[in-house]
């Protein structure tokens, strides 16, 4: 390698700082957050003057927190499953496809990724307004599936790009239906890019908050819109806690992507 | 009337308006091992894709005992193959491979496992059946694919240079493996390759494609002691060619004139031409003679370039006065070499019924 790290002399030290902050930088903020939702005081005062479980018995006595939660739970899992189902179509239409404008269209399907969140948020807004989606699930999953569907699209088309064809020629001349390779061939495959998808696309759903706030209404909200209205009327350590269960959910899924890939790799 | 088993008939293939597949017609015997020989775009592996039906020709039929196999879909050809690259199903085990185009054929399971034992033991890999392909050498993956493909007992196994990622060593012994599984299962063949030694040593007959067709069709025998096209003669075995000019035919022998106006008769003519028109006279560097004396009495005059040792024999380049570089390959101790230096003047001489004359 051109940089190595054991050759750099006194500039680890300097390495070593930079690297020490960037992840103090990106990691205090949860830790203050984890820190606050077991401290006493309800001014959220830092550092805490006592510890207690106070907020979470109140976050979970609370129905509309518990009703927001599975709303949001409801919702990611929906768009993660559409998502990979119309990523894996749309991936085979893109990777193996030779039509016209296949480029064009790949560029197309990124898009969202790119396009700031609150313009997609005004324009899906005044669209379901007329057709009557607003505060409605499936106005949510159709919402979040368009910002999901890129990750779930760039992970299947990489997958199926690194998948040799040739596989699933042979499975075919082994007797299978094209339909039956692709099922019990090209899928498993290419497992570790539908978890990919699957994972990427419930967490972009599960803490997306611009276009949620769009689509909520009084009676369905997300948890994130939950956490957000409920910082505008009061501040109480209930949201710290709130805001701690969303990271944990985060990170064990985190995890489990990571055990996934790493099971793949053996 | 008996068909051929296999009938490859008048196939073209375009792409774009551009053929990669002019026309191209074989007859195949049963149980026959026959490899398309031929350097990369002559048409070969387009041929095979054809006849395992992942492409269609532009024309022509192909016919599996005298029934046309172009309406029917892949999965039901019931073909074999081998491919270039690793085709085994990475999630599935050795076995679980094997068993793929059983289950898909819905065998009992009792069956299948037998079935499955005996592939192993055919390519001789028992006590993989548990492993995945990621933890075995190219090798071993390509033995599984070999016995994944014959596991249904096709009538026809296409193998589309299935050792080319292997190397030398390796291909040589699975070379081995291949003809003795030939021999022992009697499953009809077709291998394609650009390696003319790999041909060679395996076939029954060869077929050399070149440029969209088929040049010639025959025994590895047949093909180097008389090649029909120039292609040929430089692809099957060592050659040089000499430009000269054609001074007669007749009874298909050649009388030709060098450069420098030396007449040499009684060659084989391949192809037609004119006298004064301009041919290649074809030598192989085995069977032509070095005489360190010098020219005489019709022997062409050249000058030693080099001299190399390569084990069981030597290799000695030279240049004709004409300055067509001409090789020969000399027995290991053979009286000549100690009398032959770099720079010496040779006379170069062969027997006119072994050369051949190419239009």
């Amino acid at each position: 390698m051109l940089l190595n790290f054991d050759s750099l002399g006194s500039w680890r030290w300097v390495l070593t700082i930079i690297v020490v902050m960037v992840a103090a930088f990106l990691l205090l903020p949860i830790v203050f957050i984890a820190a606050l939702s077991f401290g006493s005081s309800q001014w959220l005062i830092f550092p805490p003057p006592g510890w207690t479980t106070k907020w979470y018995h109140d976050l979970f006595a609370d129905p509309s927190w518990l009703k927001a939660a599975w709303t949001s739970l409801r919702i990611a899992v929906a768009v993660s499953f559409l998502s990979v189902l119309i990523g894996l179509v749309a991936s085979f239409g893109l990777v193996r496809g030779s039509f016209p404008g296949r480029a064009f269209l790949r560029g197309l399907f990124i898009t969202p990724m790119i396009l700031p969140v609150v313009v997609l948020a005004v324009a899906i807004y005044a669209f379901f307004l007329r057709i009557g989606l607003n505060g409605t699930v499936a106005g949510f999953v159709i919402a979040h599936l368009v910002v999901a569907l890129p990750f779930s699209i760039l992970a299947l088309t990489t997958a199926l790009e690194e998948f040799d064809r040739s596989i699933e020629d042979a499975a075919v001349l082994c007797g299978a239906s094209p339909f039956e390779a692709k099922l019990r061939i090209t899928l498993p495959s290419i497992s570790h890019g539908l978890f990919a998808a699957a994972i990427f696309s419930f967490l972009t759903s599960w803490d997306e908050v611009v276009l949620a706030i769009f689509m909520a209404s009084p009676t369905l909200q997300t948890l994130p819109v939950k956490i957000w209205s409920t910082l505008r009327q009061d501040l109480t350590p209930v949201i710290a806690a709130a805001s701690t269960l969303l990271i944990c959910l985060t990170i064990i899924l985190m995890l489990i992507a990571a055990a996934v890939k790493k099971g793949l790799k053996k | 009337m008996t068909h051929p088993f296999l009938e490859i008939r008048g196939i073209r293939k375009e792409y774009a308006m551009i053929p990669a597949v002019r026309d191209v017609s074989l007859n195949i015997r049963k149980g026959e091992f026959m490899t398309f020989l031929g350097p990369s775009g002559s048409g070969k592996s387009t041929t095979l894709f054809i006849l395992a039906g992942f492409q269609d020709p532009t024309a022509g039929d192909i016919l599996l005992e005298g029934k046309s196999l172009l309406s029917t879909p892949s999965q039901h050809r019931n073909i074999g193959m081998v491919f270039q690259r690793y085709t085994l199903f990475p999630h599935l085990t050795v076995a679980e491979n094997i068993a793929f185009p059983l289950k898909v054929r819905r065998w009992p399971k009792a069956r299948i496992e037998a079935k499955v034992a005996e592939m192993l033991r055919l390519v001789r890999l028992e006590g993989f059946e548990t492993r995945k392909p990621a933890t075995m050498s190219g090798g071993q993956q390509q033995r599984v694919a070999l016995a994944r493909a014959l596991a249904y007992d096709p009538p026809v196994l296409l193998m589309d240079e299935p050792l080319s990622a292997l190397d030398k060593r390796l291909r040589e012994e699975i070379q081995v493996e291949i003809r003795r599984i030939h021999q022992q299962t009697g499953v009809t063949i077709l291998y394609v390759t650009h390696d003319q030694e790999e041909a060679l040593r395996m076939s029954d007959r060869i077929a050399v494609f070149s440029k969209g067709v088929i040049d010639q069709v025959g025994t590895g025998e047949e093909l180097y002691a008389n090649p029909a096209t120039r292609f040929v003669a430089g692809f099957i075995g060592d050659s040089d060619f000499i430009d000269c000019e054609l001074r007669g035919a007749a009874g298909g022998k050649a009388k030709v004139a060098l450069k420098d106006g030396l007449e040499i008769g009684g060659i084989p003519l391949h192809g037609e031409g004119k006298p004064g028109a301009r041919v290649a006279l074809m030598l192989r560097p085995e069977r032509t003679r070095i005489d360190p004396a010098g020219a005489s009495g019709g022997a062409i005059p050249a000058v030693v370039t080099d001299i190399t040792f390569l084990g069981s024999n030597v290799h000695v380049a030279t240049e004709t006065e004409t300055g067509a570089p001409v090789s020969v390959r000399l027995p290991f101790g053979h009286p000549s070499i100690s009398a032959l230096a770099r720079g010496q003047k040779v006379g170069l001489g062969f027997d006119p019924a072994e050369a051949h004359v190419f239009s």
